[in-house]
């Protein structure tokens, strides 16, 4: 299962560069949502999959999951919504005093 | 001697304070005293009894950086140059510099200079050595660009440093080779040690290295196109650094370093030969020039090719003649820079073209120049020292010693028809300053002033430096024994014992000086029927154009590759990042045999997990095709749900909420966005253009899963949650081990993520409200 | 030494940061606290460095929880010398601030943006733990884009989108890597990492995993092929602004691949370090490239932040004594030289009122002082001596000598040239030539800008003429570095 989890997040990762190499801010935003997601599920994917209980402790149960990853993942999300809305905000108001969510006219030119 | 070579640095920093008394007293007048104190320190130190001293001061000892001086016949010679010089030039610019100039600024950089140059002869480590060579081009760019209100001014002090400080780098180069061979950073101690030197494999490399800084300093061909271009400096400056003192340090460090390379034959082809084909140039060059600093400029130029190529020759007489002939052409150049300063000072102008007659006008320059240029063209006359070093010259270009390269063989047939060339066009530029500047018609009308005798301050520099040609011409062997042959002896390294005289029988050298002034003549009085040889040669080719070219070629060539990369579109930024990143990684990881593969450790596959995987995967991709906006957020959406899905899976509870919620406002963000940017369109891309997303995209997925495949196959460790699920009741005090871990264990990481979103918080609100103050304003 | 002191420099800004969130708007009264708390905290770094210099590096082990299962910060001699170094250039900043930002950009947030950003980076210098960096990256790169969008000028929130973008890529592909390296080695903790990683001789998938980890910091470091997003978005902030960015937030980059590839990933030399020498070599010469090729100054000197990370990753990939002492000297140099730098290009662009290089001349008649500062600062740069460029530059270049590495060390020697050549355009375009008369003089925001540069400036003579007094640390440091086992005994000892 690992195997093929690590394969979704590699769909993932894909999804989420093609969504970032497009020229519309929208789409970019949505391929960093998609690549943070792909990144959340190699962490998962790395300490193992369902090797015993949920992290609770629990009297007469000896195997669980390993706890790290979830808990590395935890801080990440988190600090994902994070940049996710800043750049949401960012771009919104980029958009608004450009004029244009295209990022190819975005570019500026060399000496200004 | 510490001291000595830091004064003139610790006096600037009065010069401010002197210039208060600008009104009244030239602020030149107290600066006056300190080359000529530091001149009486050293003259103490000539005499015939003279052995080296060596003074060693730390600096940064621990990384073998001393200030250690050494003084030897060489230093000696070059301290006592550049002292002198340095006193007659600070008063000749007390009357030669208008109160009403940057005064201050000048003697700053003058006295800087004077620290610099005589701790470039000084230094016994190579990168003190540098340190204040490089302090020599700096202060050589200030000193050009004095008047930098002229577009000319700044031209030519770039061009010095550009090339300098290119000559200083290679330089400093050679000396890193030299002291990671030897093992120390002190040129005498690196002498001792010749043997590891020239056995090793970086041998031509070195000596190529501290040959282009030389080269540079020295104005040697082809790099002596920024010399004529500092004369845009006040003419003191010209008379000092750009004839006396600076650009012989060239000259010096092929000196200081003779003694490592001299049995190199390599040396003697590179030195000699440059020095030759510069002195031949330069000399032909010279009689092309109508401006009369133009002139000497290139007159110094050939001088020092002359002087680098006799330190080439590398024999006792050779050395001694060059170290005779250093000496030589600072008294009867520095005299000639400071007539053409008092000429244009006298007369508004130096373009010879306009200058005429002025021999009855200025009859004590005409006087002193006489000298000058007599003595620079070799005229056999027993009071003209130049005569002199021109005979030691040829004397020693006929005998060159033993050589076994063909190259050398052939230089060693060839160089003295050269020398003989060169000496030709040296007598006919000196001649053509000469005469057409004092003798001919006068043409007044085209002076801006109206030109008169300088004042007698003004000319005394000029006339101490005339009578020094007179003395040394009389009186050759004057200083020979006391202080030449110390400095002849530290570069060859054997004791040198010299007699010049005036007659020596009809020896070859004889005849050659005789061609030399017949031949000369005849070209000089036939002038006007040969000059359109050089319509042909060089004709339009220059190597000033090659600096323009590569200068302004740097500039565009670099703009160009430059703006073709960095043309601010962010999918070319992104693409090409991820591509590197892909290209490399994926080569190392099978250039290292990275990838594994193990399938016994494993968990096993179920179909809800597999459906949900499926439906992730599928919506990730999706968001790509969705056509509509709002389509792709929602197809986000259920991605992100299918993820907290996959979180409960894996036995992650608080994970699974956190995605949850985590998912419904950044959906809910982005629809919001979305709705207060109502003009937002689907745009579409050319095929191409999604071709090679589609390719990127797919590297590097497959890369990332590909190592995530291997580093899972290769656990080879225990991981450390064990420890968390082992302590977490009884240290922790909870039974939910990830909680615990957030807030005890790894509590900081905690602390810094909440500081992260209050950041975020705080920007977004900026974002949105300094805008909102703007508009209200 | 197990000591609190190691945690200081990360809560003082910290708490400095909330607490001027809270007096935010009384513009006056923020100004002042912070550059009290600024003095402070360079005191607090400047005592824990004299400490850690005597008695040896300084541990935490935050919580309570021991290495390498809770997060261990580790004050080393490196981690202590770059906070102090971060502090220096802070405390120039903070006086530089109000006189360069509007007080409406001062009123929102920018003090507590800034200490938040010092946070991070200290923290990420302090950190003995790699996902705890990825945490301190993400609190510096998020104060860094409040910071880079302050303002919310046309500009700038469209070059704001790039660097943000690109850094968040290079985040979420850290975090990964964190995630593989995990999986491999079972731990988070640096030193523990570095253990199992010379247990196991970098086998297998570690070096790429390593070489990923190289791209991530590289691109935050601006290596080439990776540095497209920085010179751009660094010209578009308040001059305060991209004189923190270029003096801290690329060299946070280095420093982690200074860690990374002295402690953990070192046992693979031959391919990692043979490959980061090629791509300093590559940074060289196209970051001068760049620099040449503009006529904007503030862009010159963004362009010449990669160039000088050129040089430490040549010390690095040369990987002797010498060389990484070189890198590490370059370094803290670098740090000061630039932030003053883009001070000084700020200043000059402010009281000239543009920074195009081709609407300027003559202003050293107006701004003396300024001029001979940027002259100097020229210099500086270059690696002339005897200021602190060259003491770097020199040991990089006798390491690589010395290693036989001939062909990089003469692109270094050849990129100092056109380094010295981009910032004396400068000079000679700007300062020298004519007197433009339309330009009047603004005494007290030229003076009010000149010290704050004057004293980043003193700093880099002093590094360079009082080498002696710094060398021995320096040395210190590389040995340490070149010695893992020190880095690791510190973290488990005790």
């Amino acid at each position: 299962m690992e195997i093929i989890m690590s394969v979704v997040a590699g769909i993932l990762f894909a999804a989420g560069i093609y969504n970032i190499l497009q020229k519309q801010l929208l789409r970019i935003v949505i391929g960093t949502v998609i690549l943070s997601n792909g990144a959340h599920l190699f962490i998962i994917t790395m300490g193992k999959l369902k090797r015993g209980a949920p992290p609770v402790l629990e009297y007469g149960i000896t195997e669980y999951a390993d706890p790290l990853p979830q808990a590395l993942v935890l801080t990440s999300i988190v600090i994902s919504f994070g940049l996710t809305s800043l750049l949401l905000v960012l771009s919104y108001r980029a958009a608004q005093e450009n004029e244009t969510d295209n990022m190819e006219k975005l570019r500026g030119n060399h000496d200004e | 001697m510490l001291f000595a070579v830091l004064i003139p640095l610790i006096i600037t920093l009065s010069i401010p304070f002197l210039s208060k008394f600008k009104g009244k007293i030239h602020p030149g007048v107290f600066v006056f005293f300190v080359p000529l104190g530091i001149f009486i320190y050293f003259v103490r130190y000539v005499g015939e009894g003279f052995s080296p001293v060596l003074e060693s001061n730390p600096w940064i000892p621990s990384m073998n950086i001393f200030m250690d001086f050494y003084l030897d016949g060489l230093s000696l010679l070059f301290v006592l140059l550049i002292s002198g010089i340095g006193a007659l030039v600070t008063l000749y610019s007390i009357f030669y510099l208008h109160k009403s100039e940057k005064l201050a600024h000048f003697y700053v950089y003058l006295l800087m200079f004077m620290t610099a140059m005589l701790g470039v002869v000084l230094s016994d480590n190579i990168y003190v050595l540098y340190s204040f060579w490089e302090l020599t081009s700096i202060s050589s760019f200030l000193l050009i660009g004095f008047w930098n209100h002229r577009e000319g001014s700044r031209y030519g002090a770039m061009k010095s440093m550009l090339i300098t400080v290119f000559g200083g780098l290679s330089m400093l180069g050679g000396f890193i080779l030299l002291h990671v061979i030897t093992g120390t950073s002190s040129i005498q101690a690196m002498i001792a040690d010749t043997d590891a030197i020239l056995g090793s494999a970086y041998l031509p490399l070195i000596l190529g290295l501290l040959l282009l800084g030389a080269f540079t300093k020295s104005a040697q061909f082809p790099f002596h196109i920024w010399l004529p271009d500092a004369m845009e400096a006040p003419t003191p400056v010209s008379a000092y650094l750009h004839s006396a003192t600076m650009v012989k340090a060239g000259i010096f460090l092929v000196a200081r370093f003779s003694p490592i390379f001299t049995g190199y034959q390599w040396f003697f082809i590179i030195v000699s030969g440059i020095g030759i084909l510069t002195l031949c140039w330069a000399s032909y060059m010279a009689v092309r020039q109508t401006d009369l600093k133009g002139i000497l400029a290139f007159s110094t130029i050939s001088q020092l090719g002359m002087i680098m190529a006799m330190l080439g020759f590398g024999t006792k007489a050779a050395v001694f003649a060059a170290v005779f002939h250093i000496l030589n052409h600072a008294t009867f150049k520095g005299s000639l820079f400071m007539i053409a300063g008092i000429i244009d000072h006298e007369t508004g102008s130096r373009d010879i073209r306009k200058l005429g007659g002025l021999m009855t006008l200025m009859p004590i320059s005409m006087t002193l120049a006489l000298f000058g240029t007599f003595s620079m063209a070799g005229v056999p006359l027993p009071f003209l020292n130049g005569f002199y070093s021109k005979e030691l010259f040829f004397e020693n270009a006929l005998d060159i010693g033993d050589t076994t390269l063909w190259i050398a063989t052939m230089m060693k047939q060839v160089i003295p028809y050269l020398a003989v060339f060169g000496s030709i066009f040296t007598f006919v530029y000196s001649m053509y300053l000469f005469f057409g500047t004092f003798t001919g018609g006068q043409k007044l009308e085209e002076l801006p002033k109206k030109p008169h005798e300088a004042p007698i301050g003004m000319l005394a520099a000029p006339i101490i430096l005339v009578g020094g040609v007179i003395i040394i011409g009389l009186f050759p062997n004057l200083f020979n024994e006391s202080f030449l042959a110390h400095a002849a002896e530290a570069i060859s390294g054997e004791e040198v014992h010299k007699h010049i005289a005036f007659w020596h029988g009809l020896s070859p050298a004889f005849f050659m000086s005789l061609t030399v002034v017949a031949l000369g003549t005849l070209l000089f009085v036939f002038r006007e029927r040969w000059w359109k040889i050089y319509q042909t040669i060089p004709g339009s080719l220059s190597f000033n154009k090659v600096y323009n070219r590569l200068l302004s070629g740097l500039d565009v060539y670099s703009a160009n590759l430059t703006n073709s990369y960095m043309n601010g579109s962010l999918r070319r930024y992104t693409a090409l990042i991820i591509s590197t990143i892909f290209l490399v990684t994926t080569t190392v990881m099978i250039g290292t045999g990275g990838f594994t593969w193990k399938t016994d450790d494993l968990a096993a596959i179920t179909y809800p997990e597999l459906l949900v995987g499926v439906l992730v995967s599928v919506a990730a991709i999706a968001t790509i095709f969705a056509k509509d906006n709002v389509a792709a957020i929602i197809i986000l959406g259920v991605a992100g749900y299918g993820q907290a899905l996959l979180f409960v899976f894996y036995r992650a509870p608080d994970l699974a909420l956190t995605q949850l919620a985590v998912e419904t406002i950044t959906v809910a963000l982005l629809l919001l966005c979305f709705y207060h940017l109502p003009q937002l369109r689907t745009r579409t891309e050319g095929l191409g253009i999604k071709l090679t997303n589609g390719i990127i995209a797919i590297a590097f997925g497959s890369m990332m899963a590909l190592i995530g495949i291997s580093a899972h196959s290769s656990k080879w460790f225990s991981v450390i949650s064990d420890y968390f699920l082992e302590t977490s009741h009884d240290l922790g005090g909870g039974d939910n081990v990830v909680n615990v871990i957030l807030v005890d264990m790894r509590g900081l990481d905690t602390l810094f993520e909440i500081t992260v979103l209050g950041i975020a918080a705080f920007s977004i609100y900026t974002l949105i409200k300094l805008r909102r103050s703007k508009e209200g304003e | 030494m197990m000591s609190n002191l190691a945690v200081l420099p990360i809560i003082i800004p910290l708490i400095a940061g909330i607490l001027l969130a809270f007096i935010h708007k009384k513009t006056i009264l923020a100004r002042n606290t912070a550059k009290l708390l600024s003095i402070l905290n360079t005191g607090v770094a400047a005592y824990i460095f004299y400490y850690v210099y005597q008695n040896g590096t300084v541990t935490l082990e935050t919580g309570g929880w021991e290495a390498p299962y809770g997060i261990v910060l580790v004050a080393d001699l490196l981690a202590i010398t770059l906070v102090l170094t971060t502090n220096i250039i802070g405390l120039a900043c903070v006086f530089y601030a109000q006189h360069s930002l509007a007080e409406k950009k001062e009123s929102f947030y920018f003090y507590s943006f800034f200490f938040l950003l010092i946070t991070g980076v200290s923290g990420a210098f302090l950190t003995g733990d790699l996902f705890n960096l990825f945490v301190f990256f993400e609190v510096l790169l998020m104060a860094s884009y409040a910071l880079i969008t302050l303002g919310g000028e046309k500009v700038q929130l469209r070059e704001s989108i790039k660097y943000v973008l690109v850094n968040l890529f290079s985040s979420i592909v850290f975090v990964t890597t964190i995630a593989f390296l995990y999986s491999v080695l079972g731990t988070v903790n640096m030193a523990q990492m570095a253990e199992r990683v010379q247990e196991v001789e970098q086998r297998g998938i570690l070096t790429t995993i390593g070489i990923l980890l190289f791209f991530v910091f590289g691109t935050k470091a601006a290596l080439f092929p990776l540095y497209y997003w920085l010179p751009k978005p660094y010209t578009v902030p308040n001059p305060v602004i991209s004189a923190l960015f270029a003096a801290l937030l690329t060299k946070v980059g280095v420093y982690s691949i200074i860690r990374m590839f002295t402690l953990v990933f070192v046992h693979q030399t031959s391919l990692t370090h043979d490959l980061f020498i090629w791509i300093a070599g590559f940074t060289l010469v196209f970051g001068v490239i760049g620099a040449l090729s503009t006529d904007n100054i503030k862009l010159i000197i963004a362009y010449n932040i990669m160039p000088a990370v050129g040089f430490m990753i040549m010390g690095i990939g040369i990987y002797n004594q010498t060389a990484i002492s070189g890198s590490v000297y370059y370094l803290v140099h670098d740090m000061i030289i630039k932030a003053a730098l883009f001070l000084l290009v700020g200043a000059i662009s402010y009281l000239a009122g543009t920074s195009d290089l081709r609407k300027m001349r003559g202003l050293i008649n107006q701004y003396p002082l300024l001029g001979w500062l940027l002259f100097i600062s020229a210099f500086v740069l270059a690696g002339v001596p005897p200021f602190s460029g060259f003491i770097g530059k020199l040991l990089i270049l006798q390491g690589s000598f010395a290693e036989g590495e001939i062909i990089i060390a003469i692109i270094g020697l050849l990129s100092s040239l056109l380094i010295l050549y981009s910032l004396m355009k400068i000079f000679v375009r700007g300062f020298w030539g004519e007197k433009d008369e339309t330009i009047i003089v603004n005494k007290k925001a030229a003076n009010a800008f000149t010290w704050p540069i004057a004293f980043l400036i003193f700093f880099s003579v002093l590094l360079g003429v009082g080498a002696e007094l710094f060398y021995p640390v320096v040395e210190d440091i590389s040995n340490d570095l070149l010695n893992p086992e020190i880095y690791i005994d510190s973290v488990f000892k005790e």
